[in-house]
């Protein structure tokens, strides 16, 4: 069991630095033992998380959450089932997730207008199409700036994302940005300093650094020098600190890694289980491969179904059992879903019209089916919603307040959530 | 004593200990000698420094600075001052060449007293052997990207090529023409390797990284369906696509040394076609387009043309779009922000920050026979590019007009080459091929997403994967050693040699040249005296090396400014 309070006695101070003390190079900056008072604060979790699973590429809702057994031409091969939710059928390669479907809800009538990979991706992170005057925040980095920040005495970054590099801060700025974790599977690197470098030295090596940056900050060169040093002092935070066994998803019982599978995916969602559970905000987890112009049904079936099926569903029955879905999100999503016509090659191509996408946790009721579409996937006949209908949704669970609104660097206003309703059914 | 220097020349070592361990207080106490102040008094330097760029300003268009005076004046903003010369000296080497000078290049440039001295250090650059390799770098990811592009694609040999064609100025329309219409042996013709990187999918990456890389032009997501917010429509972009139809690509087995058939290169060669490209509209109905430009011309239908070499005309010969997406770009190189932005989103949806001057530009770049160097000349020599990148009240709101310049975060290529530079690296780390290493090096920091544009990202710019790299990965371990053959090395050894200095200082000053091509200021110079004096242990060396390393995790030393 992970428990974030019974961590060991850290490092212990040098006499180096009460000698540090007494000189003009006693800088307050940054230190390499900062561990110590940090963990007085940990506690049981209480603040939101938000899980996202980002299926990079476009994954098909025809295939996953919407399927068309009526139709002839778009049906295509799976069959749907039954789910822990009553009325709610989803597909045949997805039972874990089925079980679990009754903390979760399908939203089966998104229309987010853009169907190219990038600006796709840009879309469903921000809620905002490009636009070349601004660089919008992802809804993640929102996450680390408003519920984040609250934390007092948090060693680790607020936004993580796992096998993805997920989406920037914009004008939130460099210390908002997600933290990568390029491989669930093999440990951090360069997670401690290399050999020789003793804590005594790292603290000298931080001393000098300070000197050297605060010049340069106070050299009036706008605000890329100052986010350089809090994203140095974020860093050394986390390389100091106990929590960072949050990461070591090698701790968890056999069973539990077997469950949730090895492979990226399984091991991402257990690390990200780890991660809410000792405080972390927002993780992004990346599933790639679902740009199915080809084979689609054999990709599906043989290869991304069967690993989101394990890693998804038994990501939400922990979660559950373990009383942490009350305050953690889970979103499904990906930058569009795939057309219902089946292409020449067995494949699916870009469709960001009345696709779904599945969201659950954190407060929300969960076992509904938001929307419809035709016989054929053809066309919304039920409940349109628009991008920023999801993201005022999003908002709403996370506890942030829906008229939130910044001022860009260039004297915009900003609002997270602009012209978006969420869904009522899903908060009563 | 550390384990790494064990063995090492103890004589020298022990010789350092015994000067230094008692000495740093003595030094410290005789104070800085008036040489060693960063730089001359901000006044000065500015008279001093205007007068180089403006006397010889060879070639430079006299509308340039004008027309940047002009939109300042319009928006009420004033300009920052000329950059002191260490500033302009770390900045035009690391545009220019991919990395920060060392210490040698450092010294001399701050060291002469010739008012010219800018204008002659632009020439110097851009006939230095690093020149064509930086863009060729460059240019390399522009068209292909950072990541492993499969077995087809030989990255070595279009950076060769690219190489070749900057080294000996080609023109660009020349150049960009033979990347379009690239056939034959991708070995033999390593222009080949664009088109080869981008074949997939029915050719639609290529089309789309066609028209954004040469013309500036954003079609790609009327692959689907018409452009929301531009006039683009589904038609653009298939009826661009229709020219690449034709392309095919096999594989050319040689008999190897032992005389086994086995894999030697690719071949890219067109296919002559009648066929159209064929999409899916948004209402459900099939569309068609022939071979049609985006500014409605149309070629033979038939199979009497060559498709591809037709484009390659279409969009290098006058074509006002094409010559504004090079200046553009090259301008954005070297300030940090093209006066369209971003560089490949031209259009009414997003006008540039100074239109004429764009366009002036485009037209003399298209007199000048596309000449790069002319156009980097121009750039480097304008009074803008010579400001320092510290604002005022007068213009700190500012980021679009050039008032002064903007941090440009190093790219992880310029990283990895100022590195090597800052720390002779290279030397300490047993030689080998540095392009190999550079993307092995780059490997920890790449995403490749694998959809069907083949895009990519790195986690590096400003993360916390990069601090942690930066702080505890092996490359910055070696780099700020002290071992045999490595730079704190050799300023230990040249410390000794000389009696200009004190010791302490000399070594404290070299640590500040290589890493941050500037002299401590005396306050620096004080504080890093003040380390060594209160080192708890009697060698030095790990001191020195804490040093070099602040200095090189230093924001200073990352944003290019």
């Amino acid at each position: 069991m992970f428990d974030p309070t019974s961590v060991p006695a850290g490092m212990t101070r040098r006499h180096f630095m009460s000698h540090l003390a007494s000189t003009t190079l006693a800088l307050p900056a940054m230190s390499f033992v900062n561990s110590l008072e940090a963990h007085a604060a940990a506690g049981r979790k209480t603040n939101k998380s938000c899980i996202l699973l980002w299926m990079s590429g476009g994954p098909s809702h025809m295939d996953t959450w919407d399927l068309k057994p009526e139709s002839e031409k778009n049906g295509g091969e799976f069959k749907p089932i039954a789910t822990s939710a009553p009325g709610v059928m989803i597909s045949e390669h997805l039972p874990t997730v089925a079980k679990n479907f009754k903390h979760l809800n399908v939203l089966r009538s998104l229309d987010s207008r853009e169907g190219n990979h990038d600006r796709g991706t840009y879309v469903m992170h921000t809620g905002y199409i490009p636009n070349p005057t601004v660089v919008h925040p992802s809804f993640g980095s929102v996450c680390s700036y408003e519920l984040g920040e609250r934390l007092q005495n948090f060693d680790l970054p607020h936004y993580i994302s796992i096998s993805t590099p997920a989406m920037g801060a914009g004008f939130l700025g460099m210390t908002h940005a997600p933290f990568m974790v390029q491989n669930p599977n093999a440990p951090i690197s360069n997670m401690k300093p290399p050999s020789g470098v003793d804590d005594m030295r790292m603290n000298r090596r931080l001393n000098m650094l300070s000197m050297v940056e605060h010049n340069f900050i106070q050299s009036k060169r706008g605000g890329m020098p100052g986010d350089h040093k809090a994203v140095y002092a974020k860093t050394v935070r986390m390389m100091s600190s106990q929590y960072n066994r949050a990461f070591k998803i090698e701790e968890e019982p056999a069973a539990v890694r077997e469950a949730y599978g090895k492979g990226g995916f399984g091991s991402a969602c257990l690390m990200a289980r780890r991660l809410v559970e000792m405080g972390v905000t927002f993780v992004e987890i990346g599933l790639g491969g679902w740009d199915t112009h080809t084979d689609n049904f054999k990709k599906l079936s043989t290869d991304l179904l069967p690993q989101l099926d394990k890693g998804m569903g038994t990501l939400v029955g922990d979660l559950a059992q373990r009383g942490l879905i009350d305050t953690t999100m889970v979103v499904w999503m990906g930058e569009f879903g795939r057309t219902p016509r089946i292409n020449q090659n067995a494949g699916r191509d870009h469709w960001p019209k009345g696709w779904s996408i599945v969201m659950g946790g954190a407060g929300m009721s969960g076992g509904h089916a938001i929307g419809a579409t035709d016989k054929d996937g053809m066309e919304i006949v039920d409940r349109p919603l628009g991008i920023m209908d999801v993201v005022a949704t999003m908002t709403k669970a996370m506890g942030i307040d829906l008229a939130t609104q910044y001022t860009t660097p260039r004297g915009r206003p900003y609002k997270i959530v602009d012209d978006g309703k969420p869904i009522p059914e899903l908060f009563s | 004593m550390r384990a790494g220097f064990r063995g090492w020349s103890k004589g020298v070592s022990a010789l350092i200990l015994a000067v230094l361990a008692p000495a740093v207080v003595g030094f410290a106490a005789r104070g800085v000698p008036a040489d060693d102040e960063p730089a001359p008094k901000a006044e000065a330097a500015a008279a001093a420094d205007s007068k180089a760029v403006s006397s010889k300003s060879k070639g430079k268009p006299d509308y340039l600075d004008k027309m940047i005076q002009e939109a300042w004046e319009a928006s009420s903003v004033k300009s920052s001052r000329v950059a002191a010369d260490a500033e302009f000296l770390r900045r035009i080497y690391l545009d220019m060449l991919g990395r920060i000078p060392n210490v040698q290049e450092a010294s001399s440039f701050l060291g002469a007293k010739d008012p010219n001295k800018r204008v002659k250090l632009v020439e110097h650059l851009l006939n230095h052997p690093d020149y064509a390799k930086n863009f060729a770098t460059i240019w390399t990811v522009t068209l292909i990207g950072r990541g492993n592009q499969g077995r087809m694609v030989d990255r070595g040999a279009l950076t060769g090529w690219l190489r070749q064609q900057f080294s000996a100025n080609r023109s660009w329309r020349d150049i960009a023409f033979d990347l379009i219409d690239a056939k034959g042996s991708n070995k033999e013709n390593g222009a080949a390797n664009f088109v080869l990187s981008h074949l997939e999918f029915d050719k639609a990456p290529l089309t789309s990284i066609s028209t954004r890389v040469f013309l500036g032009l954003q079609i790609q997501c009327t692959q689907c369906h018409d452009h929301p917010s531009n006039d683009w429509k589904q038609t653009h972009f298939w009826g661009i696509n229709a020219f690449l139809k034709g392309i095919r690509s096999r594989d050319v087995n040689k008999p190897n040394a032992t005389g086994a058939d086995v894999y030697d290169h690719t071949e890219v060669f067109d296919e002559p076609t009648d066929s159209f490209a064929s999409f899916d509209r948004r209402n459900g109905l099939v569309g068609i387009a022939f071979p049609t430009f985006l500014d409605g011309r149309k070629i033979s239908q038939g199979t009497d043309v060559d498709r591809r070499a037709e484009l390659a005309k279409f969009i290098t010969q006058d074509n006002a779009d094409f010559d504004r997406a090079f200046v553009n770009r090259m301008w954005a190189h070297f300030f940090g922000r093209g006066f369209v932005h971003p560089v490949d989103d031209f259009g009414a949806h997003n006008p540039p920050s100074n239109p004429e001057l764009l366009d002036k530009l485009a037209a003399d770049f298209k007199a000048s026979g596309y000449d790069i160097k002319a156009l980097i000349r121009w750039i480097t020599t304008s009074q803008a590019y010579n400001l320092t990148s510290m604002s005022t009240p007068q213009n700190d709101k500012d980021d679009t007009l050039y008032s002064h310049m903007a941090l440009k975060p190093m790219t992880p290529e310029q990283l990895f080459e100022s590195l090597i530079t800052a720390t002779a690296a290279h030397k300490a780390g047993g030689g080998g091929d540095d392009n190999k290493r550079r993307d092995e090096w780059m490997k920890q920091f790449l995403f490749t997403f694998g959809n069907d544009e083949g895009e990519e990202s790195t986690s590096f710019q400003g993360t916390i994967p990069q601090a942690l790299m930066m702080m505890n990965g092996e490359l910055m371990a070696k780099a700020v050693g002290g071992q045999p053959g490595s730079f704190l090395a050799s300023v230990l050894e040249q410390a000794q040699l000389q009696r200009r200095q004190p010791l302490d200082q000399f070594i404290i000053n070299h640590l500040f040249l290589a890493a941050l091509s500037r002299l401590p200021s005396s306050a620096e110079l004080n504080k890093a005296r003040e380390f060594l004096r209160f080192n708890p242990e009697p060698n030095p060396i790990p001191v020195m090396e804490d040093l070099f390393w602040a200095l090189l995790n230093s924001n200073e030393f990352v944003l290019n400014h």
